[in-house]
């Protein structure tokens, strides 16, 4: 039994598992690349080594550094995180291998259910219902899906058949576009995860995008913590989850029926550990197999704030050998709550990633908040590494509460340096759409716009008018000022007021 | 010293009268403004009510962020303003465009190519950076002058990438 891990990530995540290994009274080892010298997941680890340069293929995707190094601190397992080598069956493998444990699947369940097409072809052997498309196939030409592709039907999705988190996703709307599609998805999919294998799905459209965590330990237990609701994405991005999903709702027959489908489609797999299954739900209740994420998720907090399970100390536990704290009966979702991704993305830019140094950093605090993140003030946000800054998470004892929670919360959220989607979230919180639950997958594309709300408080112009004023008023009267160099430790107003006074 | 702030189609005359008070189209406010610890974050109390937001200093004029808006506003010195007036015609709308790289990354494709016509919203380099392949738009018609880039390329943030005319 393990009593050291090994965080084989970066940012958030990482901290995240740190936290609950230290919870655990157990000793932590970073990884890091050399533009993460001083992240956040460095300091607050136990040991931390350097893996190599920046760019991931030569820092966490060394999948033979990282098993070397857990060797030589005589880490006793490897927690993989998301993104990077977490759905890797190779990877998961080659740790066994060494006597490394592994805190996810086994190698087997990876390899099946990360094989998008393979796993699509499984569950629907074990009478799990799934999105038309090209499963079961194994990996295609692009002369084979272009002659599939009739068949399926457009508008369809090319997939990563290795992916998640969008990449390697596209959209296609015919055939004639489809050739050059299918180059950059195989190239997004070759550079993210260093396999450039992709599939077709049929696109369903106005659906929900709905998930159920599951756990499963090694004494043959699987439970479900509920579902999340995901619909709230821009290109296959995820950047709302709520849970429970205000869809679901009041459902309780739904509910229990998705929870036991997912805990079916694990058990197809031999499941351990921690899992998700992603479900499209069509307006009709009627829910389809997507995929299933062997690993950790993002929006993994939700399900703890609505459960009170912290997830990432089971996945410890059950990796350890343990039996689960939970049965299924003791699971209760109460409450909501509301996650919003904050990523360095201008929303009044087309979403373009933002780099650059956090200059000042005020986070939201309070009741019923809670932030996830890697970052601080000084930290520097490169170009190398996904776009996620933080996650902000509150729970309410009702939705309508969670909602203005998040709006207070929101608010309060300063991030000096980069430039962010908290606009866009706080454009969300207003819209209200978003607050009667009626939304699906393409909402944020087809039905979202940044534009000011019509309704918004008249005199907001005026006071953006004014604060514009002044301070083009005050570099004005510093640049006429200005006689020497150097830091003035005088306030720019009386410097104004001075100037007023010889001008008088 | 009098200001007149533009935010689209709306005129804002703002006369800075003392560091406590200023009129806005002829009624008076008391203000009191301070920066945020020398960082673009600000805040205002108007007549005792209170604002925060940031201010970033933009090409041509200033965006102001406040309760989640972006306000782009433009700024001038009302006598600046009566001088341009007097000399007819407004900024310059036409010229070269430079298209910079809004951030570091690697050159994916440049889908023009020199003398090629283009309208606004055409794609012109698709650039990758934070795993995420970006579309960078044209902002206006006209024609591709020089491309300095070609696919694999890696660039810093702010280099020119192309110009328009």
């Amino acid at each position: 039994m393990f009593n050291k891990v090994l965080i084989a990530n970066r940012g958030e995540i990482a901290v995240r598992i740190i936290r609950a290994c230290r919870e655990l009274g157990m000793q932590t080892v970073a990884v890091y690349s050399e533009a993460d010298r001083h992240a956040l997941h460095v300091r607050y680890s136990d040991e931390a080594y350097l893996l190599g340069p920046a760019p991931s293929r030569e820092s966490y995707l060394r999948a033979d550094k990282i098993i070397e190094i857990a060797k030589r601190s005589h880490s006793g397992a490897i927690h993989p995180g998301y993104g990077f080598l977490a759905e890797r069956a190779d990877f998961a493998q080659a740790c066994l291998d060494e006597g490394l444990g592994f805190i996810g699947p086994k190698p087997s369940s990876i390899a099946a259910m990360g094989d998008k097409a393979v796993a699509r072809s499984t569950v629907a052997g074990s009478g799990v219902p799934v999105v038309p498309g090209t499963e079961g196939e194994g990996s295609l030409s692009d002369d084979d899906l272009l002659k599939v592709a009739p068949e399926i039907g457009f508008p369809l999705l090319i997939k990563a058949t290795a992916g998640g988190g969008g990449k390697g996703m596209r959209e296609v709307r015919s055939l004639e576009e489809m050739p050059a599609l299918l180059n950059s998805a195989r190239r997004e999919a070759e550079a993210s995860f260093g396999d450039g294998n992709v599939y077709l799905e049929k696109l369903l459209e106005g659906a929900r995008h709905i998930e159920i965590q599951i756990l499963a330990d090694t004494q043959g237990n699987v439970i479900h913590l509920g579902e999340r609701e995901c619909s709230l994405q821009r290109r296959h991005q995820k950047l709302l989850e709520e849970s429970p999903s205000p869809f679901v709702g009041d459902d309780q027959e739904l509910r229990e029926r998705m929870g036991s489908v997912a805990v079916r489609a694990a058990q197809a797999v031999d499941y351990i550990n921690a899992g998700t299954i992603e479900f499209l739900v069509d307006k009709d209740k009627n829910f389809y197999f997507l995929e299933m994420n062997t690993r950790l998720q993002v929006e993994h907090p939700i399900t703890e704030a609505v459960t009170n399970v912290d997830i990432v100390k089971e996945q410890i536990r059950i990796a350890r050998g343990r039996q689960m704290r939970h049965t299924q009966e003791e699971i209760r979702l109460t409450g909501w709550a509301i996650e919003c991704r904050v990523n360095a993305e201008d929303p009044y830019n087309n979403f373009l990633p933002s780099t650059g140094r956090i200059d000042h950093l005020i986070l939201p605090t309070g009741p019923g908040v809670r932030v996830d993140t890697g970052v601080y003030p000084g930290f520097e946000i490169s170009p190398y590494y996904d776009s996620l800054i933080s996650k902000l998470i509150v729970r309410g004892e009702t939705r309508g509460e969670a909602i203005l929670r998040m709006r207070r919360a929101l608010e309060e959220y300063k991030i000096v340096g980069v430039r962010t989607n908290i606009p866009f979230h706080q454009h969300l919180m207003d819209s209200h759409r978003f607050m009667a639950g009626q939304y699906d997958t393409r909402f944020v594309e087809e039905r979202f716009s940044m534009e000011a709300p019509e309704d918004e408080s008249e005199t907001l112009p005026e006071i953006a008018a004014i604060l514009a004023t002044l301070v083009a008023h005050n570099e004005a009267q510093r640049a006429a000022q200005i006689i020497q160099r150097g830091e003035r430790d005088v306030s720019n107003w009386k410097w104004v007021g001075r100037w007023e006074r010889i001008h008088r | 010293m009098k200001y007149v702030a533009t935010i689209g189609d709306n005129e804002y005359t703002i006369e800075i009268v003392d560091e406590r008070h200023i009129i806005l189209d002829g009624e008076t406010y008391e203000v009191d403004f301070e920066s945020v610890s020398g960082q673009p974050v600000h805040s205002l109390l108007v007549d005792s009510k209170s604002y925060e937001a940031y201010v970033y200093p933009e090409d041509q004029g200033w965006q102001v962020l406040l309760h989640g808006n972006l306000y782009l506003i433009d700024v001038e010195d009302e006598r600046e303003r009566r001088l341009r007036a007097s000399l007819g015609g407004g900024p310059a709308e036409k010229g070269e465009y430079l298209l910079r790289a809004p951030m570091p990354g690697l050159v994916v494709s440049v889908p023009v190519s020199e003398g090629e016509a283009i309208s606004k919203g055409d794609v012109l380099v698709i650039l990758e950076s934070m795993k995420m392949q970006n579309e960078l738009k044209s902002p206006r018609d006209g024609t591709v002058e020089r491309v300095r880039v070609k696919p694999g390329d890696s660039v810093e943030q702010k280099e020119t990438l192309l110009s328009v005319a």
